[in-house]
């Protein structure tokens, strides 16, 4: 069949419309306005973040010793970089099921009806979502220094962890949301979500990557939540490490381009014309 | 209210030989030709499955033609849909609103998306809560609206951006005899004050007939018929000669006694509707044949017709089962 398809999106730049800035901005808090009216859907990542954080730090914190580098923290300051990447996780799949709600209700056809561009549409709930991981980051990390954490860098490098974080987050993000928009099922949304939970575990997770052997090893080389567990632990434990640091915002910088990427297909293939 | 046009339009929708087959080979539209004047109200009438929606689809840019042609207020759908959504409002059947917000918040975003300043979405916003009627309602959030509610909004969310064509498809499918009436006074009002065109689907037959100015009966992909209502109603004669029997077999032998002497004869379930003018002075010959084939009727009334005489007439079936049987809209979660 030769049928002729366009986006439905596609809107001509002469017509009265809002600036991307503005754009994005009103759907970015949108999208805020509704997570946060859905508080059950926040409590849930925090929860299983710090009781992780708890529960590693309790169980495996005394037979630790063989951790080198941790300066003057102990096992909390390796552990709590796997805490802080699983809330951004979890995080990221709130703005999903956020656009799946959307799809579900029929707002979002509501949206393309407007003059509004593709690229706000999903870097709003991209935006929005790094902005709540962005927030369970500080509450996890908030928790650590009541444990006891010190930061070898200062508030400074927290906010450094956090920023990681974020990054991390919005690659995982742009999975979710390409997940909502190509199936628009909160099941399957949900589904896609965990994908990423083993990925936690192919990568240094309890001990460091000079400790691992054989595929596990090769796993974890190709995974960008190695060095991002990297970079905070060297952040966190021993000072500025700019080569770890710079590996990690590469492997954030990849992820989150090639998930874009992905999103920006995935919106396509939906807003299409038939 | 201040009504300035955010994008130049005739007014006016033009379809020729407009036709939609989905991949499968399911024809939904199949070759549609009809014109809508400027301030017009356009009733589109036909059952489930008719084509309706996927008519408006067309028109409103969600959905591409097969082949045929159409404009929106002189723009084409296919190629200037961007045109065609400035000067356009949609309230589609199924309403998508976000049950999370409030009136207030959805219809701010939607005029700054279309280019107002705060205040102005701000205010525009109140004036159409005022317009629908919803002003009690303003900081609610939508999960607490009733169907009617919905609609009303959804309705007052298609006006954000001042459109100069109205779109609703089936806008009142579901809303109990009350919400239904307060739609139709809005619609009314819309098209009297404002000079809105408005295309309108519907499978009510008294909801075309209340507000439409021109009505297309759509079956099966094909208009059937179009005209005005009263025009329409005319075309099948004055008047209708309504005889009930006990059942269907009844009525259809009914049909063969009388059929030939009375062509405009049409079977509806268990009733035989005679269309003719001068039908007084018929009744006598219309009894005499009825009994000359041992046939007792249970009632016999003459009546006007109304649309769902027309629709009886083009397409062999009645509509008022669908009237019968209003499908209930979901109460507030």
């Amino acid at each position: 069949m030769t049928q002729t398809t366009t986006q439905a999106t596609m809107s001509n730049a002469s017509l009265p419309h809002a600036s991307f800035p503005l754009q994005l901005y009103l759907i970015t808090r949108r999208t805020l306005v509704t997570i946060f009216r859905t508080p059950a859907a926040l409590i849930p990542p925090i929860a299983i973040s710090v009781f992780f954080l708890v529960i590693y730090n309790s169980t495996l914190g005394k037979a630790s010793s063989f951790i080198p580098d941790l300066g003057t923290n102990n096992y909390l300051g390796f552990i709590l970089p796997l805490s802080i990447v699983s809330s951004s996780l979890s995080g990221a799949g709130v703005a999903a099921q956020n656009m799946v709600r959307d799809i579900e209700t029929g707002y979002f056809d509501k949206l393309l009806l407007t003059p509004i561009s593709r690229a706000a549409l999903l870097m709003g709930p991209i935006l929005a979502g790094a902005l709540i991981l962005g927030l369970q980051a500080h509450i996890v990390i908030l928790v650590a220094l009541l444990m006891g954490l010190k930061s070898a860098t200062g508030i400074a490098g927290l906010y450094a962890a956090i920023g990681l974080a974020v990054l991390l987050g919005t690659g995982f993000a742009g999975f979710t949301i390409s997940a909502a928009l190509g199936s628009g099922s909160a099941a399957a949304t949900q589904g896609a979500s965990f994908i990423f939970f083993p990925l936690t575990f192919l990568a240094p997770t309890f001990v460091p990557l000079n400790l691992l052997s054989g595929w596990l090893e090769v796993a974890a080389r190709i995974n960008p939540i190695t060095y991002v567990l990297e970079a905070m632990r060297a952040i966190l434990n021993q000072g500025w490490d700019v080569a770890t640091l710079g590996r990690a915002l590469l492997a954030c910088a990849l992820l989150g381009t090639a998930m874009y990427a992905l999103a920006v297909v995935a919106l396509r293939v939906r807003t299409r014309r038939r | 209210m201040e009504l300035q046009s955010r994008c130049q339009s005739n007014r006016e929708i033009y379809v020729e030989a407009l036709a939609k087959q989905y991949p499968g080979g399911v024809t939904a539209v199949d070759g549609v030709d009809f014109q809508v004047s400027a301030g017009q109200v356009f009733g589109f009438l036909g059952p489930n499955g008719a084509g309706k929606s996927t008519t408006i689809k067309i028109l409103t840019t969600l959905a591409l033609p097969s082949a045929g042609f159409a404009t929106v207020g002189g723009y084409d759908v296919v190629e200037q849909a961007g045109d065609v959504r400035c000067i356009s409002g949609v309230a589609l059947q199924d309403i998508g609103l976000d049950p999370l917000l409030t009136s207030v918040e959805l219809l701010t975003i939607q005029g700054r998306l279309f280019g107002m300043k705060s205040a102005v979405a701000r205010k525009r916003a109140d004036e159409l809560l005022e317009l629908v009627g919803l002003t009690d309602a303003i900081g609610r959030r939508v999960s607490t609206y009733s169907g009617g509610m919905r609609r009303k909004l959804d309705l007052a969310l298609a006006l954000v951006h001042q459109p100069e064509i109205l779109f609703l498809d089936e806008p009142t499918t579901g809303l109990d005899p009350a919400a239904r009436r307060d739609v139709w006074t809005e619609v009314r009002r819309l098209n009297q004050s404002l000079g809105m065109t408005i295309f309108l689907t519907t499978q009510y037959l008294e909801e075309a007939d209340e507000l439409a100015d021109q009505i297309a009966i759509i079956d099966r992909g094909k208009i059937q018929i179009q005209g005005s209502p009263a025009r329409l109603k005319a075309s099948v004669g004055t008047e209708s000669i309504n005889v009930a029997f006990e059942d269907h077999v009844q009525a259809e032998r009914a049909l063969q006694a009388v059929g030939t002497s009375f062509p405009g004869s049409r079977l509806d379930r268990d009733t035989l509707r005679m269309y003719m003018n001068g039908a007084a002075q018929v009744i006598p010959q219309v009894l005499k044949q009825l009994q000359g084939a041992s046939l007792n009727p249970i009632s016999l009334t003459l009546t006007q017709p109304t649309l769902d005489d027309v629709f009886l007439k083009v397409t062999g079936q009645s509509l008022i089962e669908n009237e019968r049987e209003p499908q209930l809209q979901n109460e507030p979660a």
